[in-house]
């Protein structure tokens, strides 16, 4: 059973189309988590979910009923907001109540509601405070508890941590994957924070420009992008992409001929992007793998590993190296060894991914 | 001051930036008066743009000030206000005893007390009302409308105010006299002036007025409202539990001034239309020091009266800004 399924959804503005055609079912108590660059219609896809953005064309269902022109109170959703959405005149425990007062729940269940959740959430003590006097991931945690309350169908998450310090976010990034796993609503979650997308997600959808680019488990789209776009936005730093030939017993990188995995002999002469993790380059030769002279520009230690900046002929590579503790041996590489297995080929002109085996 | 510079690292760029340029006027061993006038030196722009306000006060509002003591005095024009002999508080007690400025007092509270209960309200319900207005032509239009009769001279507003109740001419006569009723000369009998009066005010202010809530409305976050669309709210419950809490502190500072104001009943207007016939209810402190100040000459008594008008709204404002901070956060200073 689908928890939300939008086939074919198109929003329009006038005349102008910002998302086109969208296809996508969540499972029932899955995590799905809309991720790409801003303006890529991803909040709006949320907000069309919501019941806050009319849906120009395509069906929208949420556990099988089609909700289209079901005002969003109906459709038995709760969001969260990127910026919390806090009604700041009330106290927190009002704040939370808001929703169900709206829908005369009795008194006494709202209160026994509202105690339960913010134990969940560690929000017991904080009841009576308004949200001018909490700091920003109680803040946070009062918007998801509102949400919760509800006990909804669907939750809808738009960039909640996205106002969060990098530390807060890390903690409530992992609070979020906790109260998920704890209560098994079916989540949609918008951000263009990769690492938000690959912890959080049981699935992500990337998305460009109105339409969807992959969809996938964070590991599928990591290790088998569908295009450069996809390799490009997921990963940190994200995977290199250098322009390239095939050749009859590899590809031409940077001057260089890395093994590369299938047989490329039928494709020879084909001008390619060759994608590299930064992860997957080592400094000493391995099993399968291929030697590239580099030039180093730049080492950025970041404690146990560094981060080296380096040119291959005249295609930039980016890789991660473990310092040992030091990064003086860093500074005189001088050649890189890469996985055959590990290279992603892409088409030149189309972006899209290559399989040689097909 | 280096040390400064090194707790400063979590501070945002700003901060960081003028604690960097606070560090490099002043210096530790200068004295405080050089540093002041270091101060001054680097900063004259701002003082330079602030001169003409400063003028303004000293000259139309503290200079005034030295002839507050003719309140004290025996005021003769001939001896002026330093040669007059002080009198202490005989104006203060003739005053108290003067059955017209006691009846002045007690209508100017009356007419505050309805401009408040009518008057204030007016401007937030317009803006309110505008809020839920979807077309923006037919918001333009009504908003412009109800903006004009704020930039009418209080001459011309009472010229319409007399014509539109006249007895022989007046709309408002002849739509009575559609029903068989006789005409009513309204602004002669004293019942009707209070009415007049405050209706004429909200008719002319309130949808001026209506701006600054209507400013505060906008700058409520929309996305309170989504929360609410999601949570179930309809419009009307938008309204009374985001909409009015969201310009809770907009309403109570403009209430403080109001109240500031309580016993600064618009003069003109009064002067225009009131006539003996309706003193009875119409006449106001600022009236009767009026008439008896530059009519009879009483200079001194009028002063008198001002005093005292001055000291009631200081001591209103002052009651009024200390509860509003006491009970809602929100206060003027």
């Amino acid at each position: 059973m689908s928890g939300v399924n939008l086939s074919g959804i198109v929003k329009s503005y006038g005349a102008m189309q910002v998302v086109h055609g969208i296809d996508l079912t969540v499972a029932e108590k899955e995590f799905v988590v809309l991720v790409g660059p801003s303006g890529c219609g991803k909040s709006t896809t949320l907000r069309m979910i919501a019941g806050l953005e009319e849906i120009t064309a395509g069906d929208l269902t949420i556990h099988e009923r089609r909700v289209n022109r079901v005002a969003p109170k109906d459709r038995d959703v709760a969001m969260v907001f990127q910026n919390y959405a806090l009604y700041p005149h009330l106290n927190v425990a009002d704040n939370m109540a808001f929703g169900l007062r709206i829908r005369k729940m009795p008194k006494d269940e709202i209160k026994q509601t509202i105690d339960d959740v913010a134990e969940i959430l560690g929000l017991t003590n904080y009841l009576d405070r308004r949200p001018a006097d909490l700091s920003g991931g109680q803040r946070q945690r009062v918007a998801m508890g509102r949400a919760i309350v509800r006990h909804p169908k669907v939750f809808l998450f738009d960039e909640p941590l996205s106002n969060l310090d990098a530390k807060l976010r890390t903690q409530m990034r992992a609070e979020i994957k906790r109260l998920h796993n704890r209560l098994g609503v079916t989540s949609v979650y918008v951000t263009h924070d990769q690492v938000e997308a690959m912890t959080l997600a049981d699935r992500i959808v990337v998305m460009n420009d109105g339409a969807i680019e992959q969809v996938g488990t964070p590991m599928e789209l990591f290790n088998n992008p569908a295009n450069t776009f996809v390799a490009g936005f997921l990963g940190s730093p994200p995977m290199n992409q250098m322009k390239g030939q095939l050749t009859e017993n590899g590809a031409l990188v940077g001057g260089t001929e890395i093994k590369v995995d299938g047989p490329t002999g039928s494709h020879a002469g084909r001008n390619v992007i060759v994608g590299i993790r930064p992860e997957h380059v080592t400094l000493t030769p391995g099993e399968g793998t291929s030697a590239l002279p580099i030039a180093l520009d730049l080492v950025e230690p970041l404690g146990s590993e560094a981060l080296l900046h380096a040119h291959a002929g005249k295609e930039p590579l980016v890789f991660k190296a473990d310092t040992l503790g030091d990064i003086n041996h860093l500074n005189n590489v001088a050649e890189v060894h890469v996985p055959a297995s590990l290279v992603k080929l892409f088409d030149a002109e189309t972006g899209r991914a290559l399989n040689l085996g097909a | 001051m280096a040390e400064e510079h090194t707790t400063a690292a979590g501070q945002s760029v700003e901060e960081t930036f003028i604690e960097a340029k606070e560090a490099q006027r002043i210096r530790p061993d200068d004295g405080r008066w050089i540093r002041l006038f270091d101060h001054f030196r680097r900063e004259w722009q701002i003082y330079a743009m602030l001169l003409p306000t400063i003028i303004w006060f000293l000259v139309f509002l503290y200079k005034p000030m030295y002839g507050l003591q003719i309140a004290f005095k025996d005021y003769s024009i001939f001896r002026g206000v330093a040669g007059s002999p002080w009198i202490g508080f005989e104006h203060f007690q003739t005053l108290f005893t003067n059955d017209q400025f006691l009846r002045a007092v007690g209508n100017t509270i009356k007419i505050s007390a309805l401009n408040l209960l009518f008057g204030f309200p007016a401007p937030i319900i317009l803006a309110l009302m505008f809020n839920e207005v979807l077309h923006a032509t037919y918001k333009r239009t009504a908003q412009t409308i109800v903006y004009l009769p704020h930039f009418i001279s209080s001459v011309i507003i009472a010229g319409i105010v007399i014509t539109a109740f006249s007895p022989t001419a007046g709309i408002v006569n002849t739509i009575i006299g559609w029903f068989g009723l006789d005409p009513v000369y309204f602004l002669t009998q004293p019942q009707w002036f209070r009415p007049i009066f405050v209706g004429t005010g909200i008719w002319q202010e309130a949808g001026f007025g209506s701006i600054v809530f209507l400013a505060a409305i906008a700058g409520v976050n929309p996305s309170l409202y989504e929360s609410a669309v999601v949570d179930g709210a309809n419009r009307w419950q938008m309204m009374w539990k985001i909409t009015i809490p969201s310009i809770m502190p907009t309403i109570l500072i403009m209430l403080i001034i109001r109240i500031g104001n309580v016993m600064e009943v618009s003069f003109e207007l009064v002067i225009l239309l009131y006539q003996p016939s309706t003193y009875e209810t119409a006449d106001v402190v600022n009236t009767w020091i009026y008439r008896q100040g530059l009519q009879s000459g009483q200079y001194d008594l009028a002063a008198a009266g001002g005093l005292f008008n001055a000291v009631v709204a200081f001591v209103l404002v002052m009651t009024a800004n200390t509860l509003s901070r006491r009970f809602s956060r929100t206060s003027l200073w």
